[in-house]
């Protein structure tokens, strides 16, 4: 060590000693991110493997699927692509509309009704609401299989079976807790002065929902936004039992078609439009998730 | 490319939505048609529903007073949505059903026989006795079947010659089949053994308690067994035997393929091994997912014992209980199976026709699988046995339980005795339950 | 009067499309399903009341039920900690003062993304099969990987692999946390020569505590409610030997492939209790460990 650290230095002026200080740091600081990367780009791997095996599938000949377990294809096929858009009676445009508009509708279902109940368990005080919230909770608990039949049943008397009502209505009633639960819990961190200073500026519960909580929680809805995007276009049950007709299935249903037991199967078509499937969440998830750190950025909230 | 009849819809919502598809299923279907809607559900696969749309269209064509909708689904899905249509009472009117799981809805009331429908709206007079007595249940008829369907032994052609031994592919023995796959793992590359192990495989079972003489293993109530432990425990040391000499994978491995029906994890497809046990439709559904050329074989015989694989029908198509119109729905049905336009488009995707003259006439147009299937099913008459009593209710589950248990066996976790007695006493559980 | 409903009504405004939900769509179908869990129903005929013997049944008679318990308390005790430790491991990683971070971001997503769809099912199958990815790298290193699918004591370790591989949505979610904690509180740890780990228990976990108690109620009931993977993997049934009979894929077979509807109904009302029981404790236990800005002052 033959510059030895100005700390150990007596004769060090104070601004070799920042200078020092600020050099060790940046030192362990470009430590620390080459770790970081190397443990990310690890772990990326290991996370992109699917996709990557899922697009080779969708580029191999059906033969070559199940007996080869090599990622590779020995040739690139782009045919499944063409055949599995038309493999079916109806084509793949109708499904990926049929889905994109009852995604679009129950997410914006979902993100309006959900904030709305969630800001009146977060942020008002009324009689029986620790009742309301436990209940909230014990809709999520339950098995949406044993519902399932007597809610059809429901729907059937509404005569809403073979139509898109019983999948895009509800979201507008906020009947998936899970996003209500979500929501409490961001509103609840935002600080109470902002709610008591409008209060006493003369601001309604309305006006304080729509002026404050909501622009200072666009992370929370992108958030949910995000997640009722993906649960709601991969959704199938229900789309599965209330949906009669070919022509209104979604994409999630209309993959289940591909394969059988007892004749022949198109794996090779299916993959490729399970690959087509994915980009429309994943579209929505790139420019989502900027909302998740612009939305904190732009509130300047801390 | 078919066309499928659009539902016509009325309905403010619908004029709003203004996109026209969207709106039609936001809306509320419309009444008042003169024409009575008649609903097909099926369980399908891409082909399969391409033909049964075309089929639909050539009958609404001809029948412009009924107007016949189709509704497909994959096989699981199918039965879920079957499940909540029984519950709901809005089953379509015609549905497919399968020669397995049939007693257990007509036990349910969930079908309407056809008897009134005979010689009415229903032709009777050219289906052929089995046929007719397959489709029977209760001593009613409730079913028609457009094909057969028998199982069968599918192995890879280039692995069994490679390994240099023969046999015959009606007439082999279960000695035989060990001989075979014993030189097949010797002759193959390093983890590819000679076949797949039926003894979780209660298909499998079945036809060896056939082949032993217990043609009926219900007993008439559906209540028990004709059979007890030492047939099950016979069977599972058959195979332990071939097992035991290398013909299949070891028996942790084979453990995790029992009850698996998918065709993609099956050993000929994956290519661990060369023999699998499968059913003649499946045949050519095989083969589109391999490389190598397959072979259909009858389920191997027992060595002295009687015949045990049977035929039977592939599917049928049924009047649901919640049928609309059962006159409209039965005249349907019939022209499913009788229209000359509509079976020549059906083809064989349900089944082989019963008729040989019928399978003739549909052999130029085949493809090297289907020519496989259609020889094969040519070559086994006259060793096949007679078809069994449809199964009691409950027999889904008990096959499932089967399937759960034997696994013991390949695990080699209990002794076969403890295993046996353990699925008799569960199975008859399910019986008294069921 | 008039001061009770001005104080209340604002809360049952915004709740009222709750309430309308709750009551015309969820509470019919919750109360007929605890109803049927005291009858006999195959789905075909009319459902027959028979008191408790479905819970008697349950109880004292049906080993699967026991089983299934089991497999599902096991998935939730592996599964439920190490999602939660990963998701946040990856989100700490992922906060700031990182190069192509939304590209990272997008990329530790997609697995959560395809979900559980067949195409799952078929790359877990080819993934932990004999000859498998995993066990070849595994004998990279000179390890005969067992036999994942098929023996039963691995099995289960397969599904919570899944489970911890989809991390996706935990790991969102503490990424919004980790960036509503203040940069100053930090840098004043910075100059108080605070460690990394000290900085990490002091400041983000307590912080990070609401986030956290979020995820830790969702993916528990999530984990307890499990079913589509382990109903793809297993074909539906929980083979090998019942080592993945998860509760909801018992209940469902029960309900939709033996026509046991009453009897699944119970195991129904069964789950929601066990469900009930720890989301209480832990909304209890939170009062220790969770403090949100709002009730501060």
């Amino acid at each position: 060590m033959a510059d030895a650290l100005p700390l150990q230095n007596p004769n060090a002026t104070t601004a070799e000693i920042a200078q020092s200080l600020r050099d060790i740091r940046e030192r362990k600081k470009r430590r620390a991110n080459l770790l970081r990367h190397l443990f990310l780009i690890i772990c990326s791997f290991v996370m992109v493997y699917p996709l990557l095996w899922l697009l080779a599938s969708s580029l191999k000949p059906d033969a070559e699927i199940f007996g080869n377990l090599s990622l590779w294809p020995t040739n690139f096929d782009w045919a499944n692509y063409s055949e599995g858009w038309n493999a079916l009676v109806v084509s793949f445009t109708q499904f990926f509309w049929n889905s994109t508009l009852i995604t679009v509708l129950a997410v914006i279902g979902n993100v309006i009704s959900a904030s709305f109940t969630a800001y009146a368990f977060a942020r008002l005080e009324f009689a029986g609401k620790n009742f309301w919230f436990a209940l909230m909770m014990m809709t999520l608990m339950i098995p949406y299989h044993i519902v399932l039949i007597p809610q059809y049943i429901l729907f059937l008397k509404m005569g809403w079976v073979d139509t898109y009502l019983p999948l895009i209505v509800p979201r507008f009633l906020a009947t998936d807790a899970f996003f209500i639960f979500l929501m409490v819990q961001f509103f609840r961190q935002l600080p109470r002065e902002l709610d008591e200073a409008a209060m006493i500026d003369g601001c309604s519960p309305f006006k304080i929902y729509w002026a404050i909580i909501l622009p200072l929680s666009v992370p929370a809805m992108a958030t949910a936004a995000i997640f009722s995007f993906i649960g709601i276009w991969q959704d199938f049950l229900p789309p599965l039992v209330y949906l009669n007709d070919v022509k209104d299935y979604t994409v999630p249903l209309a993959l289940r078609m591909f394969s059988s037991q007892d004749s022949v199967s198109l794996y090779g078509p299916m993959f490729a439009m399970s690959v087509l499937s994915i980009i429309p969440i994943f579209f929505f998830f790139v420019v989502f998730q900027r909302l998740i750190v612009q939305g904190i950025a732009m509130s300047g909230l801390k | 490319m078919s066309k499928i009849k659009r539902r016509t819809f009325m309905s403010r919502a619908a004029a709003a939505a203004g996109a026209s598809v969207a709106a039609s299923s936001l809306g509320l279907p419309a009444f008042g048609q003169d024409k009575v809607r008649i609903r097909h559900g099926w369980w399908g696969n891409p082909e399969r529903d391409r033909r049964t749309f075309e089929v639909i269209d050539i009958f609404n064509g001809k029948h412009p007073d009924i107007e016949v909708v189709g509704e497909t689904l994959g096989f699981n899905d199918y039965f879920t949505r079957l499940a909540t249509q029984i519950a709901g009472g809005n089953m379509p009117d015609c549905i497919q059903q399968g020669y397995g799981v049939m007693q257990e809805y007509v036990d349910r009331g969930t079908m309407i026989p056809l008897t009134d429908y005979i010689g009415k709206t229903i032709q009777i007079d050219d289906i052929d006795e089995s046929g007719l007595s397959a489709g029977t249940f209760n001593g009613e008829l409730y079913g028609l079947t457009i094909g057969a369907n028998t199982m069968a032994t599918v192995f890879n052609k280039r692995l069994v010659e490679a390994s240099g031994e023969t046999f015959d592919t009606v007439t082999w023995t279960y000695d035989d089949l060990k001989r075979v796959a014993v030189a097949i793992t010797k002759s193959s590359p390093d983890g590819v053994y000679g076949t797949d192990d039926s003894t979780a495989d209660w298909g499998a079972f079945g036809v060896f308690a056939g082949q032993s003489g217990y043609a009926i293993q219900y007993t008439e109530d559906g209540k028990d067994f004709t059979f007890d432990t030492p047939l099950i425990i016979e069977f599972w040391n058959m195979w332990k035997d071939i097992r035991d000499a290398g013909g299949t994978p070891p028996g942790a491995d084979s453990a995790g393929l029992a009850g698996q029906a998918d065709l993609t994890v099956q050993g000929v497809v994956t290519g661990q091994t060369a023999i699998t046990y499968a059913w003649s439709n499946q045949i050519v559904g095989i083969q589109g997912l391999m490389q190598d050329t397959v072979g259909a074989a009858m389920r191997p015989h027992l060595a002295g014992g009687q015949p045990g694989q049977s035929v039977q029908p592939s599917q049928f198509i049924c009047l649901s209980r919640d049928t609309v119109d059962p006159e409209a729905a039965t005249t349907y049905m019939n022209a499913f199976v009788h229209d000359p336009d509509m079976t020549a488009v059906l083809g064989m995707e349900r089944g082989i026709p019963e008729v040989s003259a019928v399978r003739q006439m549909l052999a130029p147009t085949m493809s090297a699988a289907e020519a496989t299937t259609v020889e094969y099913f040519d070559s086994i008459q006259g060793h096949v046995a007679p078809l069994a009593p449809p199964n009691p209710a409950g027999a889904r589950e008990i096959e499932e339980a089967f399937e759960r248990i034997a696994v013991n066996i390949l695990l080699d976790r209990q002794s076969m005795e403890d295993t046996a007695n353990e699925f008799m006493r569960e199975a008859r559980g399910i019986l008294r339950r069921a | 009067m008039r001061k009770f409903l001005a104080k209340n009504a604002p809360g049952y405004i915004f709740l009222t499309p709750w309430l309308i939900g709750f009551f015309v769509l969820a509470i019919g179908p919750i109360l007929i399903s605890f109803y049927l869990s005291f009858t006999k129903y195959d789905i075909a005929s009319p459902p027959k009341f028979t008191g408790l013997d479905n819970f008697d049944y349950m109880l004292f008679w049906d080993d699967r039920f026991w089983q299934s318990l089991k497999v599902t308390f096991a998935f939730v005790f592996l599964s439920v900690p190490g999602t939660l430790i990963f998701a946040l491991a990856v989100a700490m990683a992922l906060d700031k003062g990182i190069r192509a971070i939304g590209i990272y971001r997008a990329l530790f997503y997609l697995p959560s993304i395809l979900g559980g769809s067949i195409a799952v099912a078929i790359l877990w199958r080819q993934l932990f099969s004999n000859n498998g990815v995993v066990n070849s790298f595994l004998a990279l290193f000179g390890i005969q990987g067992p036999y994942w699918l098929s023996d039963p004591n691995y099995s289960l370790y397969t599904l919570v692999v899944l489970a911890i591989w989809q991390f996706g949505s935990p790991m969102l979610i503490f990424l919004a946390g980790l960036r509503a904690i203040p940069t100053e509180l930090y840098e004043a740890a910075e100059i108080d020569a605070a460690g990394p780990v000290r900085k990490f228990f002091s400041i983000t976990l307590p912080l990070l505590a609401p986030v956290m108690f979020f995820n830790l109620v969702l993916q528990m009931i999530e984990a307890f409610k499990t079913f589509n993977s382990a109903f793809i993997i297993s074909d539906g049934r929980g083979n090998p030997l019942d080592s993945l009979l998860f509760f909801t894929l018992y209940l469902y077979n029960e309900a939709f492939s033996y026509f046991r509807m009453g009897y699944a109904s119970a195991l129904a009302w069964v789950l929601l209790l066990i469900i009930a029981a720890f989301t209480a404790v832990a909304f209890a236990s939170s009062r220790y460990w969770v403090h949100y800005e709002s009730d501060r002052g």
